[in-house]
C-alpha cells in the first residue's frame, strides 16, 4: 500500500468507547422497542439482518431447493454513560421462528429484560426458557399498560414458574426512569453473581 | 421451545417492508462474493470499527460498500449502527469489515472476554446509569 505525503499533519483516529450490552426481550408488541426509545441517547435504529431460507419448493414441481431471503428487524439504541464506556439496548426479534437470531444479540450481553404483557403472558414463554438456558442474568418486566397491571406479580410469577433468584417487577417502558431501574435490577443480579463467582 | 432453524413457510411482509427501502439492489452476499462468517464465529454486533489514520487518507483505492464503511467509521461505531447507516445487512458489514480490517483501513475493537462478569464494568455500567438525568430530575 503507498502512503501518499500529504502536507498536512493527519489527526489521530478518535478512540471508541468501550461497547456492553443489555437485551430487551418479549414478546411481539409487548413495549420493547418503547423502552429502548425510553432511555436511548438517540432515536432507536433498526438492525437488519437477512435471513436466507432454504426450503424444499413446496409450490412448485420442481426438486430444486427454493432461496428465501427474508429480513429480520432488530431494534436498538444506546446510552453513552461515560466517553469510554457506551450501553447498547438491543430487542430481540419478536417472533418465535428468529429464536435462532438470539445467540447472535444476547452474545457477551451483561444481562436482559423479558418485557411480558400480563395479559398475554404465554408471549414470553420463549424469552424465559432461553435466559434460562444460556444462564444469563435477566428479570421478567411486566410493563403497566393502561395504566395498571391487570395481574398481581406473584401470579404471574407463579404462571412463568421461574426461580426465586429471577426477579419479576413491574415497569412503564414510556418512562426512561422505570427502564433505567429495571436494566439496573438485572445489573445488580449480574453483579452479585459475578462476584459470588470471584 | 426449541430453536427456529428455518421452516418452509414463504416470508411474509417484512421482506418488501423495509428492505427495499433499505437494502441496495445488490444481492447482499455478492457484496461479499459468497463469503459468510461461521456462526458463533462472528463479532459481536456491538464491536467498534474506527478508521485508520491511512484509511481515511486513502479512500481514493476502495469503492462503494467499502468506501462508506471506512467513511463512517471515521467517528467510531458499533458494526450494528454502521450495517443500519450504511443500509447494508449486518453479515455484510462483518466480512467487508474483516477485510477493510487486514487492508488495515480500520482497526476492530474485539471486545474482551468475560467482560459480562467483570465486576468493576458492571459497577461502572450501574453506576453510569444511576447518573442519567431523567425528567423527573431524580437519580
Amino acid at each position: 500500500m503507498d502512503f501518499e505525503a500529504g502536507p498536512r499533519r493527519l489527526p489521530e483516529p478518535a478512540s471508541a468507547p468501550m461497547p456492553v450490552k443489555m437485551v430487551i426481550a418479549g414478546g411481539f408488541g409487548v413495549g420493547k422497542t418503547t423502552a429502548v426509545a425510553a432511555v436511548s441517547d438517540v432515536p432507536p435504529l433498526t438492525t437488519e439482518a437477512a435471513i436466507t431460507e432454504v426450503a424444499a419448493g413446496v409450490d412448485d414441481t420442481s426438486l430444486t431447493p427454493h432461496k428465501t431471503t427474508t429480513t429480520v428487524a432488530m431494534d436498538f439504541g444506546s446510552v453513552m454513560l461515560d466517553p469510554t464506556l457506551k450501553l447498547y439496548l438491543f430487542g430481540t426479534p419478536g417472533q418465535d421462528r428468529f429464536g435462532f437470531m438470539w445467540d447472535d444479540v444476547t452474545e457477551g450481553a451483561l444481562g436482559a429484560l423479558v418485557v411480558v404483557d400480563s395479559r398475554r403472558l404465554e408471549d414470553c414463554f420463549p424469552a424465559v426458557d432461553y435466559f434460562e438456558r444460556r444462564t444469563m442474568p435477566f428479570a421478567v418486566a411486566v410493563n403497566r399498560f393502561a395504566g395498571a397491571v391487570p395481574h398481581p406479580l406473584d401470579a404471574v410469577r407463579e404462571a412463568l414458574d421461574v426461580e426465586a433468584a429471577v426477579p419479576v417487577i413491574e415497569f412503564d417502558a414510556r418512562d426512561a426512569e422505570s427502564v433505567r431501574d429495571s436494566l439496573i435490577i438485572v445489573l445488580e443480579l449480574a453483579l452479585a453473581r459475578a462476584m459470588a463467582a470471584a | 421451545m426449541t430453536r427456529d432453524t428455518g421452516d418452509p413457510e414463504r416470508p411474509g411482509a417484512a421482506t418488501d417492508r423495509g428492505a427495499a427501502a433499505a437494502t441496495p439492489p445488490v444481492r447482499p452476499f455478492l457484496l461479499t462474493e459468497g463469503r459468510v462468517v461461521a456462526p458463533g464465529a462472528e463479532l459481536p454486533m456491538e464491536t467498534q470499527v474506527v478508521a485508520t489514520t491511512e484509511g481515511l487518507h486513502q479512500l481514493g483505492a476502495l469503492a462503494f460498500e467499502r468506501r462508506a464503511i471506512v467513511e463512517a467509521c471515521g467517528t467510531p461505531q458499533s458494526l450494528a449502527e454502521l450495517a443500519v447507516r450504511l443500509g447494508l445487512h449486518l453479515n455484510v458489514v462483518r466480512v467487508l469489515a474483516g477485510d477493510l480490517r487486514a487492508g488495515r483501513f480500520l482497526t476492530v475493537h474485539e471486545p474482551r472476554a468475560a467482560i459480562s462478569t467483570d465486576v468493576d464494568v458492571l459497577r461502572r455500567v450501574i453506576n453510569g446509569l444511576r447518573a442519567i438525568p431523567t425528567t423527573a430530575g431524580r437519580a
